[in-house]
C-alpha cells in the first residue's frame, strides 16, 4: 500500500518536471529573440553575422546605436512615431468617451441608426480604403506630413462601443445629481464621466497607442521624406536600403521594443486585458 | 432617466457631438468605401487619367495568375494558422491551466511579451534569425542534421516559415483567452467524471473541449480576418518590395499595395481591394456579433 503511493506521488512529480520543462522551453522560445536581439545590437555586423549565438562578446560596443541615431536619424522617427501615436491615442480617447456618453445616456431621435452608422465602419480594414483614402488626404494637401498619418484615425468604433458599454454601467442617479447641481453636459463629462471612466480608458489607451505604434502600411503609402518617416516605415526603408547592416537595424529594434516592455512589465494586467477583451488589431 | 424632452442645453450637446461624428465617419470611412468600389470599374492614376472600363479589371483580375497565387496564398495562410495557431495554443493553455498560481503568471508573462511587441520589429529579428547559412535557425538545423537551410529564400518553405513566425507572434494572446476559459471550466464537472472513472484524455476531449469551444470559435474568426488582411509580416520579411522569391509569397493586400502604389494602376488595385472587402465581409460581421456578445458579459 505504502509502496503504490510513494510510486504515485513519484509518477506525479515527474509529470510536474516534465510540465515545466515543456513550458519553460516554449516561454525561452517566446523571449530568446528579444535578448539575441538586445545582445547583438551591441556587437558589430561582421562579428553578429559570423557567430550569432556568442553572448559574452570582448568587442561589444555602442557603435551600432551612435550610427542609428547619427547617420540614420532614427531619432527623428522616433520622436515621429511618439507624436503621431500621442495624438491618436488621445484624440480617440476623447472621442469615443464623449460618444460613448452620448450613446449611453441620452435619448433621441434616431440614436440607434448613429449606432449602427458607427458601428459600420468596423466592416472594412484600412487596406480597402487605402487608395481612397490616400487620394483624400493627397486632395486635403497632406502628404507627406505627419498630420496625413493620424487625420483619418482620430475615431474608433470599437472605442465607442466599449465606452458606451462602459458609461451605461455608471449609475443615472448621479447624473441627475449633478444636473440638480447645474452642471452642464459638457461639465458632467468633464467633472464625472472621464474620471469614473479611467480604468476603461487606460485599457483603451494602451490598445491604441500600441496600434498606432505599429502600423506600418497607411505611413508608408503618405510619408517618404526623412522628416516625417515613423519608426516602422524607418524599420523597413532602413533593411531595404541596408541590408548588409543588421547591427544598427538591430539597435532600432531594441530602441522600438524596450519602451513597451517597461510599460507591459509594469502594467501587465491592462495590457492582456485590453488585447484579450477585443482580440483586435489595428 | 432624462425626459425625452430635453432642455436647449442637453440638445446642444446631442448636435455638438453627433453632427462632427457623421460628418468625419461619411467623409473617411463610407465615402472611401463608395469610392473604392467606383474606381474599381475605372482605369485611372488619380491624378490625370480616369476612364470607366467596366468589369475588365475584375475579369484581368481573375485571369491574372499573380492574382490566383496570391489569392491561394491568403487561404493557405488562412488555414495554416487558424489550425497550427489554435491547436498549439489549446496545448499550452492546458499545460499552464495545470501549473502553481505563480509559475501561471510567469509563464503567461513570457508567452505574452511576442504580443506586445512592434510588429515590424519582431519580423525584423526574425528575418535575421532566418538568415541562410549563418542565421541561427540555419545553424540549428545543420547542428540537426537537415543540412544548411535557406529558409525565406527557399520559395517552397518560405510561406510557411513567415506562418510560423506569425503562429510564435500571436500565442500569447490566443493562450490568454483559452486560459480564462479553461478557469471557468467548473470543478465539480470533473470530480463527477472522476467517480465515472473517466481518463484524463477523455476528461480534456469531452468536458474541457466542449467548454471552450466558443473562445475557440472566436479565435477562428479572428484569426481568419488577421490571416486575409495579412501584409506587414510579409513585406518586413520578404526583401523589398515584398512577396519573395519570386511570387511565391504574395498575398491579396501585397498586390493591391504593390497595384496601386508602384505600378501607379489605382483601378486594379481598387478592384482587388474590393476583393478582399467581400472575402472579409462575412468573417467581420461574426466578428462584430462576437464582439458585442463578449463585452455585455
Amino acid at each position: 500500500m505504502r509502496a503504490t503511493i510513494t510510486s504515485y506521488h513519484r509518477r506525479r512529480l515527474a509529470y510536474r518536471i516534465i510540465l515545466y520543462i515543456i513550458l519553460g522551453i516554449g516561454g525561452f522560445i517566446m523571449i530568446y529573440p528579444f535578448l539575441w536581439m538586445i545582445i547583438n545590437s551591441f556587437r558589430s555586423n561582421f562579428n553578429l553575422m559570423t557567430a550569432p549565438l556568442t553572448i559574452f562578446d570582448p568587442e561589444a560596443s555602442l557603435e551600432n546605436y551612435v550610427m542609428a541615431f547619427g547617420r540614420l536619424k532614427l531619432g527623428r522617427a522616433f520622436l515621429n512615431s511618439v507624436i503621431v501615436s500621442a495624438v491618436i491615442t488621445v484624440f480617440v480617447l476623447f472621442t469615443s468617451s464623449i460618444s460613448g456618453f452620448l450613446f449611453a445616456k441620452f435619448r433621441f431621435k434616431g440614436k440607434e441608426a448613429l449606432f449602427m452608422y458607427v458601428l459600420g465602419t468596423l466592416m472594412a480594414p484600412i487596406y480597402v480604403i487605402l487608395i481612397p483614402l490616400f487620394r483624400l488626404v493627397n486632395a486635403m494637401g497632406l502628404l507627406d506630413t505627419l498630420a496625413a498619418i493620424f487625420v483619418p484615425f482620430l475615431i474608433h468604433a470599437f472605442g465607442i462601443f466599449l465606452m458606451r458599454q462602459f458609461i451605461a454601467g455608471i449609475p443615472d442617479s448621479l447624473i441627475d445629481a449633478a444636473r440638480i447641481d447645474g452642471a452642464s453636459d459638457f461639465g458632467i463629462y468633464v467633472r464625472l464621466i472621464l474620471p469614473l471612466t479611467m480604468p476603461a480608458l487606460s485599457v483603451l489607451g494602451i490598445l491604441i497607442f500600441l496600434w498606432s505604434w505599429d502600423e506600418l502600411l497607411w505611413p508608408l503609402v503618405v510619408v517618404h521624406s526623412d522628416a516625417s518617416k515613423t519608426i516602422p516605415v524607418w524599420l523597413t526603408v532602413f533593411t531595404q536600403a541596408e541590408a548588409k547592416l543588421p547591427g544598427p537595424s538591430l539597435a532600432a529594434s531594441t530602441v522600438v521594443i524596450i519602451p513597451v516592455l517597461i510599460v507591459y512589465f509594469f502594467f501587465q494586467r491592462n495590457f492582456i486585458k485590453g488585447m484579450t477583451m477585443t482580440g483586435l488589431k489595428y | 432617466m432624462q425626459t425625452p424632452l430635453a432642455r436647449p442645453k442637453r440638445r446642444l450637446f446631442i448636435w455638438a457631438v453627433s453632427v462632427p461624428l457623421v460628418i468625419y465617419i461619411a467623409l473617411f470611412f463610407y465615402w472611401p468605401l463608395g469610392y473604392n468600389v467606383m474606381i474599381s470599374f475605372a482605369k485611372t492614376n488619380l491624378m490625370t487619367t480616369f476612364q470607366w472600363t467596366g468589369f475588365s479589371n475584375y475579369v484581368s483580375l481573375f485571369q491574372s495568375d499573380l492574382f490566383r497565387g496570391s489569392l491561394w496564398n491568403n487561404i493557405q495562410y488562412l488555414l495554416i494558422l487558424v489550425i497550427g495557431g489554435i491547436v498549439t495554443s489549446i496545448i499550452i493553455a492546458e499545460l499552464i491551466s495545470l501549473c502553481t498560481r505563480v509559475w501561471k503568471r510567469v509563464f503567461t508573462f513570457m508567452f505574452f511579451t511576442p504580443v506586445v511587441t512592434s510588429m515590424v520589429a519582431s519580423a525584423l529579428i526574425w528575418k535575421l534569425l532566418y538568415f541562410p547559412k549563418t542565421g541561427l535557425f540555419s545553424q540549428v538545423s545543420n547542428f540537426l542534421g537537415f543540412g544548411p537551410q535557406t529558409f525565406l529564400y527557399d520559395p517552397r518553405i518560405a510561406l510557411i516559415c513567415i506562418i510560423i513566425f506569425d503562429i510564435w507572434k500571436d500565442t500569447g494572446l490566443r493562450v490568454v483567452i483559452l486560459l480564462a476559459a479553461l478557469d471557468q471550466v467548473p470543478d465539480t464537472l470533473f470530480e463527477a467524471a472522476d467517480l465515472d472513472g473517466a481518463s484524463e484524455w477523455s476528461k480534456f476531449f469531452r468536458i474541457k473541449l466542449p467548454l471552450i469551444f466558443p473562445q475557440i470559435f472566436f479565435l477562428m474568426v479572428i484569426y481568419s480576418i488577421n490571416a486575409l488582411r495579412v501584409f506587414t509580416q510579409i513585406f518586413m520579411l520578404t526583401d523589398y518590395p515584398g512577396g519573395g522569391p519570386g511570387t511565391s509569397t504574395y498575398v491579396l493586400n501585397l498586390l493591391m499595395y504593390h497595384q496601386s502604389f508602384r505600378k501607379t494602376t489605382f483601378g486594379i488595385g481598387a478592384s482587388t481591394a474590393t476583393v478582399i472587402f467581400i472575402l472579409l465581409f462575412i468573417f467581420v460581421l461574426m466578428q462584430i456579433r462576437l464582439n458585442m456578445r463578449r463585452s455585455q458579459t
